[in-house]
């Protein structure tokens, strides 16, 4: 039997648009664009990564490592709800529309053809999630000193995205019916609930935490430490798992899409054909095995405070070293250097740094610079040279810390909270790890030296003790363990203090460049100040 | 032949649908007549290779619809034009039939020509570019029609296909079908037998999932002599069939 010819008069309807494709799958995909429901929720899209992802990336400093913690959080968490909800609808199509009947009849196997509608729904929802991925980090790039883009959580994010989608669409396709698109909605939500309060208890937990809710800790909200991806690499151990395990429910779930019923059609129908029965066997199966293996490895993930979280069976050892940089320094004369990912917040820290250091230049022991070091290891020159060492860590004061952007960080409270700090560090001398604190001679010179350059009193344990009253006696005090141990209330500390503030600046120089020494040993007591 | 079926059944639950159909059909527009709930439906099902049936055999276009592989041969080969047509309300008229000349898997530098040729066979190139949920039914009808023969079917099934069409559509229709059924096997089911009267060459009368006549629409048209109910003679011969059968079944 040949074709109909059916032409028996000349076609007056030509569409410029109608220009041969090699292939037919790439034109339906093109029909299939063009009507994805996806386009129209966009406007919906931008309006929740405005209010959502793009001002809480806003907010977080401009370092790679935390802005990029924004697109597989918050981002991911509403674009996967929203894309599940929308593929289930668009899987329930053939359903809503009747179609079923048509479609059965056509030669391209169902599963292709839904294939080729999830496929058009995956694009539009990854190429949205994207365009938010390219604005935070266009943003970043803008606002970033150093560093680059990291990638994986992008490929994890685009993977969630079309995990998500490929839930949606099977729920949808499996049990087509009207509230479907809704109810998957609320449950991936609710899912990303339970999973990101489960990762948030992990990371709240100690380092005896178990590695599985690792595959999750992406959507808590930011790094645990700011430092990761700073001092160094961020491996891309849990980001490979989690590909691994959203790449498995993906192709798992493709694999059952064949399992689906034509609608409209009741009772006995068809059965797919053994190719197609074993192809998507197979997808299952190795969808399955993806999954249960990212699982497994996850299982054995561990938490490292400088890198982040570990799988050792994926750890490149190249991710354990440091990553080499050159700090950016500012000031002539006493120079405060920081690592050049927080370049913006050099002027946040040089001020205040400058001004304190200008009221104990020339004094022996004096620090001629500031450093920033990773906050997680002991400074490496304490006590040995006059370099004061700081860290993201160390400068969290009220509101601001290095957690705000640069801008929120110049704040009165961020300001004295680094002069505190500074001064402390030097009546006292170089930090111990096991020091037990200022003596109360060491507080009043530093209250003291504090009060001369403006900033209030250090908030040491006595002084921000509530019930404690100036003038209380030490003993009534259940405060800090050197005031307790000195025998000095805070009235006493803040008398002293004040004698020490009132005399002029030449004398408290020649003053603390004779008893320094003896100041930080703890030999000078409260009493002896002059 | 095209159609072959050998007593074909077709059941749902409790009911049989289809019961013991035996046809065979070669090139021409065969009518297929009957009262609601005749089982016209279900067998177009089971030839459209939807339904497959609950027990004898089909073959079509000397093929197995039973074996995947064949079915998929079957299917590049059959336009099909369902009793209720579903359509995607977004698509343009040419974009639907596009979609479907793609899913019956045309070679892809055919479908431009062939969704173009097809669009005018139904006379709605004017409309190619309007979304179909700007059509009124008597145009969902013909973009129904136009997707079901963009392939150039070999095997064209039909379901209530001028339901909704205005009589000069009707009569354009009918040529359209005449034209097709000079090399293909098309199908019509209607209860409009005015449709058949015109345009088939070959016509069966089905009633309680049976074949209770099968002939031309003159054998037909004979049956009905001396039968007063019906406004044509064609008609009049399809009330005396049925009667007939139904007086059969009561006994």
């Amino acid at each position: 039997m040949t074709a109909v010819a059916l032409t028996p008069r000349p076609a007056r309807f030509r569409p410029a648009r109608f220009r041969p494709a090699r292939f037919r799958t790439v034109r339906a995909l093109r029909l299939e664009f063009k009507h994805s429901p996806v386009v129209r929720v966009l406007p919906i899209l931008a309006a929740l990564f405005y209010v959502n992802a793009y001002r809480t990336a806003a907010g977080f400093p401009p370092t790679w490592t935390v802005r990029a913690s924004v697109i597989t959080g918050s981002n991911l968490v509403f674009f996967s709800v929203i894309a599940a909800g929308i593929a289930a609808w668009v899987a329930t199509r053939e359903g809503r529309r009747q179609t079923g009947d048509l479609l059965a009849t056509t030669a391209r196997v169902a599963w292709a053809r839904q294939a080729t509608v999830l496929a058009a729904t995956a694009f539009w929802m990854v190429l949205a999630y994207l365009a938010g991925v390219a604005v935070i980090y266009i943003q970043t790039a803008r606002q970033a000193t150093w560093g680059g883009p990291p990638l994986w959580p992008v490929a994890v994010g685009v993977m969630g995205v079309a995990a998500s989608c490929a839930v949606g669409f099977t729920c949808g396709t499996l049990l087509p019916g009207r509230f479907t698109a809704p109810i998957v909605a609320v449950a991936v939500f609710a899912a990303w609930f339970a999973g990101v309060a489960a990762a948030n208890n992990v990371n709240n937990a100690s380092n005896g935490m178990k590695g599985t809710s690792a595959l999750l800790v992406a959507a808590t909200g930011r790094p645990q430490n700011i430092d990761v991806g700073v001092y160094y690499h961020v491996p891309p151990d849990v980001s490979i798992a989690q590909v691994m395990l959203m790449g498995g429910v993906l192709l798992g779930l493709l694999g059952l899409l064949p399992a689906a019923r034509v609608p409209g059609v009741r009772g006995l129908s068809f059965a797919a054909g053994r190719r197609l029965t074993v192809v998507a066997a197979a997808g299952v199966a190795c969808g399955v095995a993806a999954s249960a293996t990212a699982f497994a490895l996850a299982g054995t993930a561990r938490y490292s405070f400088t890198t982040g979280w570990e799988i050792p069976a994926l750890l490149d050892a190249a991710d354990d070293q440091p990553v080499p940089y050159t700090l950016d320094c500012t000031g002539s004369v006493f120079k405060v250097c920081i690592h050049p990912a927080f370049e913006p917040y050099l002027g946040a820290m040089s001020a205040p740094l400058q001004l304190a250091a200008a009221e104990i230049a020339g004094l022996p022991g004096a620090p001629v610079r500031a450093e920033m070091t990773t906050g997680n290891t002991l400074p490496a020159v304490a006590g040995t040279t006059s370099v004061y060492d700081y860290s993201t860590e160390q400068e969290g004061f009220g509101d601001a810390s290095f957690w705000a952007t640069p801008a929120i960080a110049r704040t009165a409270d961020w300001e004295q909270g680094v002069q505190e700090d500074f001064i402390t560090w030097f009546v006292s001398g170089p930090a111990e790890q096991d020091s037990p604190g200022p003596t109360p001679a060491e507080e009043a010179v530093a209250i003291a030296l504090l009060a001369k350059i403006g900033a209030p009193v250090p908030q040491y344990p006595q002084f921000s003790q509530p019930g404690t009253q100036p003038g209380a006696s030490s003993a009534s005090s259940t405060s800090g363990a050197s005031a307790t141990q000195s025998g000095a209330s805070a009235a006493q500390i803040t008398a002293a203090a004040s004698g020490f503030e009132s005399l002029s600046s030449a004398a408290r120089h020649a003053w603390l460049a004779a008893n320094l020494a003896g100041l930080r040993s703890g030999t000078i007591t409260l009493a002896q100040l002059p | 032949m095209n159609i072959e079926l050998t007593d074909v059944t077709r059941t749902f639950g409790r009911n049989k649908a289809v019961d013991g159909v035996s046809l065979a059909v070669g090139p021409g527009v065969f009518g297929l007549l009957g009262p609601n709930g005749a089982g016209k439906t279900s067998l177009l099902r089971m030839l459209a290779t939807v339904l497959p049936p609950s027990s004898g055999t089909v073959r079509l276009l000397d093929k197995d619809p039973g074996r995947p592989a064949a079915r998929t041969q079957i299917r590049r080969r059959l336009g099909y034009l369902p009793q209720n047509l579903g359509y995607y309300p977004s698509f343009t008229v040419a974009e639907f039939v596009e979609y479907f000349a793609l899913l019956k898997e045309m070679p892809a530098h055919q479908v431009p020509k062939a969704v173009a040729a097809a669009v005018e066979q139904v006379d709605l190139g004017p409309r190619a570019k309007a979304r179909l949920r700007t059509l009124s039914g008597g145009m969902l009808r013909r973009v129904g029609i136009a997707q079901a023969i963009v392939n150039g079917p070999d095997l064209l099934l039909l379901d209530e296909p001028t339901a909704g069409l205005d009589p000069e559509q009707r009569v354009a229709f009918r040529t359209l079908i005449r034209d097709l059924g000079q090399r293909a096997t098309v199908v019509v089911s209607t209860h409009l037998v005015e449709d058949v009267g015109t345009a088939c060459s070959e016509v069966a009368l089905m009633a309680e999932g049976k074949v209770v006549f099968r002939g031309t629409p003159d054998e037909l048209t004979a049956q009905g002599e001396g039968h007063e109910i019906g406004d044509s003679p064609l008609e009049r011969g399809y009330g005396a069939v049925l009667a007939a059968s139904r007086k059969q079944v009561a006994a």
